[in-house]
């Protein structure tokens, strides 16, 4: 039997002042098998986490204050060379262009995701199932294909001389459009490099927000309807809080997987023209992977990481701080 | 919410067309897999293909190794696959429903965990893997893959648990089940939208992956699709219709993943008298 | 509360103070894999270069003399190559012989990672060595690369459009080419899928030949480092050569990619173009889109500003590399030694390239594609040799930004060349 309120709310969401029945508070001893369940049941996950992925950044830490080159690899010698690789970024002009730029560009791919995702999602939640699947295995092709397929296709459809995009265009009409270059300046660029990476992200969040959407009960936009709310209302009163905390986890996941995009912006134009499309992680390839210069690619990396924590501070602060009242 | 018939045809041709506009990039790679060479660029207009050739699906298929290296990503993929599941699912649990000391801690830990750009990671991991004497072996492609999905993993199915009320697995429990078998019988299943999202997620990520696998297997024979789909490219020509054929059959899986996935969801939903 | 959290700054604090120690523990021969590594020798050699046959029957003769060890060998694809090599050199069994792109040579040799092959040159057949490579393998005084191939681009064109245009002559200077573009055009000039000359707007290599004709370069040795050398009167005037070629053609190629993006062979195949400037590789290439086109293809040396002389060109091209920490160094000298001797040149000759420690290069005769690249291949040569040219390479090449913004006017002739510079002088100096 369900309670009142039956709304799916993942992570984040301070649950509302709700009458929902709390499990009996522990007044009863836990046995030993109670107590060292929990740890029992995180042990893989936190083993995998800390070994594979906590042991390797925790090295960056360490590298960025090193020289690390091929020479020092091979030989196995530490070279350690204190904040220099720090202050060679940091003092870099372009450094802080460059970072300015990342930040505008996640902020626009992201907000584009996200809203465009929504709207699939409820579309999807009103259609038929038969076309419900057609545009599901669309989005599913999309998210699929291989980036080195995509960035490729994205070219040509964009080429200046054979692209179908100017000669579709020209065709309609817009002569100016014949031999128009879309990656002659950075923000066009950008741009095309912006409308892969949203084309490609739009099925995750459009399915996550979907399936958030499938775990509200008809009931309740039945009882908005009968209370006389239109759709818009309904999507507000109903719809929204069910879907909040989603929205926001996958707002954080979207702004640190574009954040760090490197292939797509890479694989278009390596950060061209002139830099003009370069961002942070094609700078730390440039200055770091490509020449072998590992020492300053973890630099970079740290300094990405930094940037991130304080984007996603507040976020993380929230999540963590709250449900502890909720636990059994 | 009654949909009059107006409303109905509207909504459906609107999802037609999005579909559309989202399967073109699709379509345009599948078209130019079925052309020649020198119609890949042409000054014709050629939205629909002026002709049609097979040629370039046989020679990508019949380059050696590929079934290979389509065992070789499978086993890595579907095994960090399942293991994220696994791992998730287990964590998942304790996160959302248990009080336990380092809770929070953990979660922290998940979230920062995903921070780090993941090519950066290539050198540490790299030598990580050497000195665990796992270089040239498929496991260490595994772990590599289980660690780069498994904080996503846990985080998801996290936000999910907590979606599910707990009363459901107690009134499961006041009838009698165990609090494991609660969960098996009333919470999993109810678990499988996000199972779905996250594994299909997992498996992409996992799927499409390069660097790692290039630098970590040194045998061809231990190789995976990403870099037999990289070796359509030479010094002097890249052969672009055998790319877009490698990558239309290199799409296929994850889409048969997809659907075999989404089979268990539908009926699930169905199922989900549950809820009601 | 407070004592776990005591406990986590304990266990931070100790796992930060060995963090960062990665890579310390190298070379550790406990590894199981390295023990096996005497019996066979590990090469390593790009997709593409050497046919089958050639190294079939180089590895059987090889076999043959070195009883109990075993060739094993592995294709590299180029897609990645550079981290393939940095971590299979830092592994405990690296490749014994690595076919290494002669722009990377000097890195990898300033880093220490490859052996001193000084005294075996003479091994090596080192008085047949061609030039333009020769000096791609040495470091510091020493010999670390064994020039293995080259290819230099020329000019490929369509026989049966020049015999049309009424050009008798395949141009010798650089008038002569303007002149047969004009005959061309006026032509073909009607037909507007028709491009004279298919020029793209980042071709660099085919720059550095008209910079290299005027007497300059794109960077001057500066006692142990390289200072740009891109805003000097000589460059600029082969820029500005470039530039005309561009306008004179008419050509249609984007002037923001190079001659890959889009594939030249495949428009050139297409039938609308004239000429284009490229391998005679690209000619197989263009061959799948029209196999007639081989036919009707010749090739002629790119032109230089004198009747005498044809521009110098760029030798793209491979040298053989030893790993300092290889296992088998004695076996892979007497591979390496297999490979630079006549009969193994000439059978790369045979597949079209011009063979890196021979200077026998007849088998190139029989095709006139490769004939033309062998003759022209004795006025090649190499890009600066500085161990920090893979950064120019790999990354953002300013040398392609720079005639792109000249080409599309975003910048003059001045502003380009002198960014340009500072750009190369950050990456190169120092």
């Amino acid at each position: 039997m369900t309670t009142t309120k039956d709304v799916t709310m993942p992570a984040g969401a301070t649950p509302p002042a709700s009458p929902r029945i709390k499990p009996p508070k522990s007044n009863r001893r836990l046995r030993l098998g109670e107590r060292t369940a929990p740890y029992l049941l995180i042990l893989p996950a936190l083993v995998a986490i800390l070994v594979l992925l906590g042991w390797p950044t925790l090295q960056l830490i360490g590298i960025s204050l090193r020289k690390l080159d091929l020479r020092e690899l091979v030989s196995g010698e530490m070279v350690w060379v204190g904040f220099e690789n720090f202050s060679e970024i940091l003092a870099d002009s372009e450094f802080w262009e460059i970072t300015v730029r990342t930040l505008v560009f996640t902020a626009s791919v992201v907000l584009l995701t996200l809203l465009l995702a929504l709207l699939m999602a409820v579309l999807m939640r009103h259609l038929n199932p038969v076309v419900r699947v057609i545009v599901q295995v669309a989005l599913i092709l999309a998210w699929a294909t291989p980036v080195v397929a995509t960035t490729t296709v994205f070219q040509w459809i964009f080429d200046q001389q054979y692209g179908i995009l100017n000669k579709t265009l020209a065709k309609l009409g817009f002569e100016s459009f014949i031999g128009h270059s879309w990656f002659s300046t950075g923000p066009s660029t950008l741009t095309v490099i912006g409308i892969l990476v949203i084309w490609q992200a739009v099925p995750f969040v459009a399915f996550t927000l979907y399936a958030g959407l499938l775990g509200v009960p008809k009931e309740q936009y039945e009882a908005a309807g009968i209370d006389g709310a239109n759709a818009w209302q309904a999507f507000w009163a109903v719809s929204w809080p069910a879907i909040r905390p989603i929205l926001t986890m996958v707002t954080f996941l979207s702004v640190l997987w574009d954040f760090k995009l490197f292939a797509q912006v890479w694989a278009i134009r390596q950060g061209g023209p002139d830099g003009a499309s370069t961002t942070l992680p094609v700078y730390m390839y440039l200055k770091g992977l490509a020449g072998n210069h590992f020492g300053l690619a973890a630099t970079a990396a740290l300094l990405m990481m930094l940037v991130l924590i304080l984007l996603t501070a507040r976020y993380v602060q929230l999540l963590v701080r709250t449900k502890e009242a909720d636990l059994s | 919410m009654r949909k009059s018939l107006s409303q109905r045809i509207g909504l459906g041709t609107l999802g037609v067309v999005v579909a559309l506009l989202f399967v073109f990039p699709t379509y345009w790679m599948f078209t130019s897999s079925l052309k020649t060479p020198g119609q890949v660029l042409s000054p014709d207009y050629d939205l629909v293909p002026l002709s049609v050739t097979f040629e370039n699906f046989v020679s990508a298929l019949t380059k050696p190794g590929f079934t290979t290296y389509l065992a070789n990503s499978l086993i890595v993929t579907l095994g960090a696959v399942l293991c994220s599941l696994v791992a998730g699912v287990l964590a998942a649990v304790p996160l959302s429903r248990m009080r336990f000391r380092g809770r929070k801690g953990f979660l922290l830990l998940v979230l920062v965990a995903q921070l780090a750009p993941f090519e950066a990671l290539l050198i540490p991991m790299y030598l990580l893997m050497r000195d665990a004497g796992l270089l040239n072996q498929l496991p260490s492609l595994l772990l590599v893959y289980f660690a780069a999905t498994l904080p996503f993993t846990c985080w998801m199915l996290y936000g999910f648990v907590n979606g599910i009320p707990y009363d459901l697995e107690e009134a499961a429990m006041i009838d009698g089940c165990s609090r494991a078998g609660a969960f098996r019988r009333v919470t999993l299943p109810l678990l499988a939208p996000g199972l779905v999202t996250t594994s299909v997620f997992s498996f992409i990520t996992a799927w499409n992956e390069f660097l790692f696998a290039f630098v970590f297997m040194r045998d061809q024979n231990k190789q995976t699709l990403p870099v037999w789909l990289s070796s359509f490219r030479t010094a002097f020509s890249v052969d672009w219709g055998g790319i877009m054929a490698a990558s239309v059959i290199y799409a296929v899986p994850a889409l048969v993943f997809f659907i075999i996935v989404q089979r268990k969801l539908v009926s699930n939903l169905t199922a989900g008298a549950v809820k009601g | 509360m407070k004592r776990w959290l005591k406990m986590a700054a304990g266990a931070a604090a100790i796992t930060l103070a060995t963090a960062g120690c990665a890579g310390s523990g190298s070379g550790d021969s406990t590894n199981s894999s390295a023990a096996a590594s005497n019996g066979s020798l590990t090469v390593w050699l790009m997709t593409g270069t050497a046919p089958e046959a050639l190294t079939n029957s180089l590895h059987k003769e090889f076999e043959d003399a070195h009883p109990g060890v075993k060739v094993k060998y592995e294709i590299q694809q180029w897609n990645g190559i550079q981290q393939k090599l940095t971590t299979a050199l830092a592994s405990d069994n690296p490749p014994d012989v690595i076919e290494l792109g002669n722009t990377q040579t000097p890195a990898f040799a300033n880093q220490g990672v490859l052996a001193d092959l000084t005294s075996s040159v003479n091994d090596f057949n080192g008085a047949q060595w061609l030039q333009g490579l020769k000096a791609s393998g040495e470091f510091d005084g020493k010999t670390y690369g064994v020039p293995f191939y080259a290819a230099n681009r020329e000019v490929i064109y369509r026989k049966d459009m020049f015999e049309q245009a009424g050009i008798t002559a395949t141009p010798k200077t650089r008038a002569e080419w303007l002149d047969a573009i004009t005959k061309l055009k006026a032509k073909f000039g009607s037909d507007p899928e028709f491009q004279a000359l298919y020029h793209p707007g980042q071709n660099w290599y085919e720059l550095l030949s008209y910079i290299w004709d005027e007497g300059g370069d794109i960077a001057q040795a500066n006692g142990k480092s390289f200072k740009s050398s891109l805003d000097t009167p000589q460059a600029k005037a082969g820029l500005e050569f470039y530039k005309q070629l561009t306008e004179a053609s008419g050509t249609k190629a984007p002037k923001d990619a190079d001659e890959a993006t889009p594939q030249q062979a495949g428009i050139y195949g297409a039938g609308k173009v004239a000429m284009m400037i490229g391998v005679p590789g690209e000619v197989d290439t263009a061959a799948k889109t029209d196999p007639k086109i081989k036919e009707k293809s010749g090739a002629f040396a790119i032109p230089g500003k004198a009747a005498d002389k044809s521009a110098p060109v760029f030798l793209g091209g491979s040298n053989l590399v030893i790993p300092a920490n290889s296992k088998n160094a004695a076996a892979a000298k007497d591979y390496v030694k297999l490979f630079s001797t006549p009969k193994y040149q000439t059978e790369l000759a045979k597949a079209g390239y011009v063979p890196g420690t021979s200077t026998d290069v007849s088998a190139l005769d029989a095709n006139p594609l490769t004939k033309v690249m062998a003759e022209a291949s004795k006025n090649g040569r190499a890009v600066p040799t500085s161990p920090k040219w893979g950064d120019v390479e790999s990354g953002q090449n300013p040398i392609k930004d720079m005639l792109t913004a000249y080409l599309t006017g975003t910048k003059t002739l001045d502003q380009a060349t002198a960014d340009a510079n500072a750009a190369l002088d950050k990456l190169i100096g120092g």
